[in-house]
Formats: structure tokens, sequence, C-alpha cells
């Protein structure tokens, strides 16, 4: 997956919701594909960055989110303890599932597209490799479909 | 039947550093890399790492609050030997920030023994130590002391059969600290400003069981990462033909390219040694070190020029720009102020190696004192017969120039006193007879072989150095005064011809 095709990491990350979501039960599924994307990423990377850089990004990536969704604003943690997935959580289910998928997709594209400009997107491909669902159809082929 | 262990040597892939460890890393040694902030202690562990990690031989990285992983990893991948895609494969970071935090030390040696237990690394790093210390000696909650944890360390990761390397902030001047007592290996990074210079130097203070190197080796950093420049060795003289000479060792004698000077050498220069070309500037030994590689690539001989010119425009003599662009010669072309005798050498002897040269022509000793680092200034002459000597081992014919002011009261051939290095040394200088400049050169010296006495003049001419003859009936001549004797009767003046 290309970082550097803000288009493509979008389609990808939604792709791992719908994914997670479907394995899961019809209610709360979005949400919790959301949080166990999360703890996935977030797994893959604090070993490697650290809980501290982990945090530090991913509050760079809501300031920037919050741009394209006001009412993301208060997701942003103050620096609590349990880390920034209870508050975002909480935000996204005062949302419909809808609006609530868009807004993670957006804020995951961009902690994403973060982290490659500061470690390269090689090295942030290969470690969020195993966070994003098995690949379906290329969009190409999508479009052909369709 | 041989019982004894054999210790596997593992290629660092830090060029020159296998050489001064003595033959490579001891498998399952337990290292320390120390020294000041920006010395190069990570890049040297991260470039050991991408060197020997591979699927069969993970590696572990824990990271501690010295640097920002993030930081680290960004700045790391500007060097070529980052591989991301050993990164996952057989590379993992971990980040212990957490546990160090609390300051106890039992946590941490938990932490690191679960995570090396988890996944038999062949090599485990730490970078670095001495936060882990500092915040244990802050905050002291541990049950075990800092000894004890580094012995611990030291014990589960060799049993575990991981090549260990800890990286601190630590000088190893001074009060050894005591993790160094119980480390295999020991690895000193240090940088020393002087002036507008930087030299960066290493040291291998102690790896067990094999014969380091001694003394400071100078690196450089670049976007390869560290290669480091052994100090060249100099072999005992047995007597026997050193190997390494190999075929470039012959009892011939090189033709030195210009008509009449090997006559005066007594039929050349003798193949093997080196020679000191002194005069003052323009007096034509550029113009002799010329002839002589231009004599070599006429008889099939490689050459190599080492060059030290001062501003790029200034183009060295048609001749060796010809050669070097058609290939015939090696160029080793240097403006750096910061140089360390050793690192000329190294880049020599690749060279050698490589275009299989048997003539190398240095121009000038005096700009290469110039190059040098000035901290290695005052080791100049002996780094000098250290060259000397090893290039002297590799068999080739050596032909350095000299700045040599001329001094009319005493006779010097160089202001280095390396005169004594050299086995043949040509000398020119300038006279004045009838308020012309004149140029004058002699053998003064051919090691073990009888050579021309005559002071003969010269000239530079289009086609290059033209040797004339004795110069006769004058007398002072060395002086910078010749009157003429009482029986001249004339001498052989360029301009009367």
């Amino acid at each position: 997956m290309q970082t550097t095709d803000s288009h493509l990491l979008y389609k990808t990350i939604r792709m791992t919701l719908e994914h997670r979501a479907r394995s899961l039960p019809d209610t709360n599924a979005t949400p919790e594909a959301i949080a166990a994307t999360w703890r996935l990423m977030e797994a893959q990377l604090a070993p490697v960055i650290g809980a501290r850089g982990l945090d530090v990004l991913f509050r760079r990536a809501q300031h920037q989110t919050v741009t394209t969704f006001p009412w993301l604003a208060a997701s942003v943690d103050r620096g609590g303890s349990t880390g920034p997935l209870p508050s975002l959580m909480a935000c996204l289910a005062t949302q419909h599932a809808a609006a609530a998928a868009e807004a993670a997709c957006a804020l995951l594209s961009t902690f994403t597209e973060l982290l490659a400009t500061l470690i390269g997107e090689s090295l942030t491909e290969r470690l969020l490799a195993p966070v994003w669902a098995p690949p379906g159809p290329s969009p190409s082929e999508q479009e052909t479909a369709s | 039947m041989n019982d004894k262990v054999t210790i596997r040597r593992l290629a660092t892939g830090v060029p020159g550093l296998d050489a001064v460890l003595g033959g490579g890393l001891p498998e399952f040694s337990f290292n320390l890399i120390v020294g000041s902030p920006g010395s190069g202690k990570t890049t040297l562990a991260h470039q050991i790492m991408f060197a020997l990690a591979a699927k069969d031989r993970p590696a572990l990285f824990f990271t501690v609050l010295g640097e920002p992983p993030l930081k680290m990893l960004r700045y790391q991948q500007q060097f070529s030997f980052f591989d991301p895609r050993k990164v996952t494969e057989s590379i993992r970071f971990v980040n212990l920030s957490d546990d160090v935090s609390t300051g106890n030390l039992d946590q941490v040696l938990a932490r690191i023994t679960k995570e090396v237990e988890a996944s038999s690394p062949g090599l485990v790093f730490v970078d670095s130590f001495r936060s882990v210390m500092l915040e244990a000696g802050h905050q002291s909650r541990g049950e075990i002391s800092l000894q004890q944890f580094i012995q611990q360390l030291g014990i589960h990761l060799s049993g575990w059969q991981a090549t260990t390397f800890l990286v601190g902030e630590y000088s190893a001047d001074g009060d050894p600290h005591p993790v160094f007592t119980v480390a295999d290996g020991l690895l000193s990074l240090s940088q020393r400003v002087y002036r507008n210079s930087m030299v960066r130097q290493m040291q291998v203070l102690k790896m067990r069981g094999q014969p380091t190197r001694p003394g400071m080796q100078t690196f450089r950093i670049s976007s390869a990462g560290i290669e480091l420049f052994p100090s060249a060795l100099v072999r005992d003289d047995t007597g026997a033909p050193h190997e390494a000479a190999g075929a470039r060792r012959t009892k011939a004698r090189l033709a030195m390219g210009v008509p009449g000077l090997d006559d005066m050498l007594g039929g050349g220069l003798p193949s093997g040694y080196s020679m000191l070309v002194a005069g003052p500037s323009g007096s034509g030994k550029t113009i002799l070190a010329t002839a002589f590689l231009a004599e070599g690539v006429r008889r099939g001989e490689p050459g190599i020029i080492v060059a030290f010119e001062q501003t790029p425009s200034q183009s060295r003599t048609r001749t060796i720009d010809d050669m070097v662009r058609a290939g015939q010669v090696g160029l080793i072309n240097t403006r750096a102020l910061d140089l360390s005798i050793d690192e000329i050498v190294q880049r020599l002897i690749d060279l050698i190696h490589r275009t299989k040269a048997t003539r190398v022509v240095i121009d000038s000793l005096s700009g290469f004192e110039l190059a040098v680092a000035p901290s290695f200034r005052e080791d100049f002459r002996e780094s000098l017969f250290r060259m000397v000597a090893v290039l002297s081992d590799l068999g080739v014919t050596v032909l350095m120039t000299s700045e040599l002011e001329d001094r009319y009261t005493d006779l010097r051939f160089s202001p280095y006193g390396s005169a004594f290095l050299t086995d043949a040394i040509i000398v020119e200088r300038y006279i004045e007879i009838d308020s012309r400049l004149r140029r004058v050169l002699a053998v003064v010296k051919v090691r073990g072989s009888a050579h021309s006495d005559e002071l003969r003049e010269f000239e530079i001419t289009d086609e290059g150095m033209v040797i004339g003859k004795v110069v006769r009936d004058y007398e002072g001549l060395l002086a910078g005064r010749p009157t003429q004797t009482a029986t001249a009767n004339g001498v052989d003046r360029a301009g009367q011809r």
C-alpha cells in the first residue's frame, strides 16, 4: 500500500474497517472495527517508536483531521493515561455509523501519512502491513467491474 | 582430537573494523560501544546490525530514553546500509522507555529477558544503556544493583547465544566504569575538533581472546556509514620476501622516462624503491613525476598519482589529465583538510590492488602535510615512515615530491627529515649564471647502487624534461653564488645553443 497516494491509502483503510466490521456482530460493528484497527496499529508501532511517540503522532493527526471533521475536536484527549482510544470512541459514538467511519478513515490515513513523512514510506508500509485487511480487488479492478 | 572451543568471528560490515578487531567480532560476545554524543555510536550499532541480521540470525534493538526512536529511525535511514526490508523480517525494535522510567532494574531485566526468550535473537542491542543506568540511579527502586544488572544481562544474553552491544555515552578515559570489566569487547569512539578540522577516531580498548590493532584508528561517516582506516601495519623485517609484494617486487630497474636520468641513477630506479624528488617551487618536480608515470604507461606498468591540489581549477599537467582520463593512471585527488595519513594509505592500497599499479607518485609531501588534519601533523614524519614501509611491503615503486626552499647555507633534502626514509633522492635547485635562473639536478642517493655524482643542468621544454651537460667550470653552485673557475671556457648555456 502506497502511503504517498492519499486516495489509495484512504481506500485501503476503509476496506480494512469494512472487512473487520463484517466479522463482528451488527451492533457496534463499525466502532469495534475502528478500535480493533487502532489497537493493531498501536501494537505494531509502540515497540518501535514508543508509547510517547505514538501518542504525539496521534494527537497531531487529530489536530489535522479536525479541520475536515470539526466535531472530532471533542475526541482530543488532554493527557489521559489510558491512551487516545477511549475519548475517540466516545466521540465517534455521538455520530452516525457512516460519518464515524468516514472520520476514522480520515484520521487513520492522516496518522499513517504523518508516520511516513517521519520514518519513510517503506518502513511505514512494513510496520503496518499486518494491520490492513487481506488485499481485495484493486481499485482499478473494481472500477472495471462496475 | 582438538577439544578447544572455536570462536566464530562475525564480519561486522564496517569497512576496516574487522581488521582492527583482529579478524571480526567474536560470536556471543558482550560488547560496549561508548563515546561522546555525536561520535557515531548508534550509527556503528545500526551498521553492524543491518550487516549481520538475517532470518536465521534475527536482531533485537532495544531503544531506551536517549534518542527518540522516531528520530533515530528517521536519521538512520539516510545511510545506505539501512534496509527497510530487514525491519520486521529480521530486525525488531523494542522500546523500553516505560520499563526504564520505573527505575526498577529487575523490571527492565525481566522485560529484556522476556523479549530475548520470545524471539531468540542472534544479536541484541541496547541503546543507550546509560539511560538505563541514569534512570536507575535517580530512582534506585530496584532490588539489584547496576553492576548486578549488567552482569546478569551479560550472562543471560551470552547463555542465550546472542552477540550483544550496549551503547552508551561513556568516556573510556579515567576511572573505568565497573561495567567495562564485565564486557568482552570495548569500543571507544571520539571526535576531536582542532581549529577548523574534525577528526573521528575509534579505539578497541578490549576484545577478549584476539589480538586487536592498538591505538586510535581514524574513521569517517559518509552516506554509506562508517568507514575505518586502520593504522598502517609495519611488518617486522625478517629478511624474507613479503608475500604481499608478490609479483610486483623484482630485481628490475624502472625507467624514469627522462633521457639520461636512468644512467645517472645507475641504470634506472630499482623496483620497489621509494624516491624523493626535492626542489623549490617550479623546479620541475611534477614534470619529472609525470614522466615517470608516462613511462610506466608506455611499458604497461600501471600507475597511480596521489595529488593534493588546493583549487579544483588548477589542472595538473595535460599529460597526467590525459592519462587519468584514459584510465591509464589512477588518481587520488583530495582537497580535504582533515585527512589522516591512514585514510590516504587505505585508499591508496585499495587502488593499488584494484589497478595492479606498480608505480605510485605522491605529489607533493608539502600538499599532503597541508591536507592532513592539524592534530595529525605532529605525527606526520612517523606516519610517513609507516606509509613508505607499507608501500614497500606491497612492492610498488614510489616517487614522492617535496617542496624545498632553496637554502644556500645548508644542504637539506626534505623539510620533514624524511630523506632517510627513502631509498633514492634527486635534488633540484636553481642557480644563477649570467643573471639567468638555471635549473640543475643531482642524484644524491640510490641505496645499494652506484650512481652519478654529477650536477647536471636541465631544461623544461614542451616535450618535458631535458637533461643537459654537467655544469663544469663553476664552483659554489650549491651555495647559490657560482663563480667561474680559472680554467673556464664557457658553460653549456641554454640561451646560447
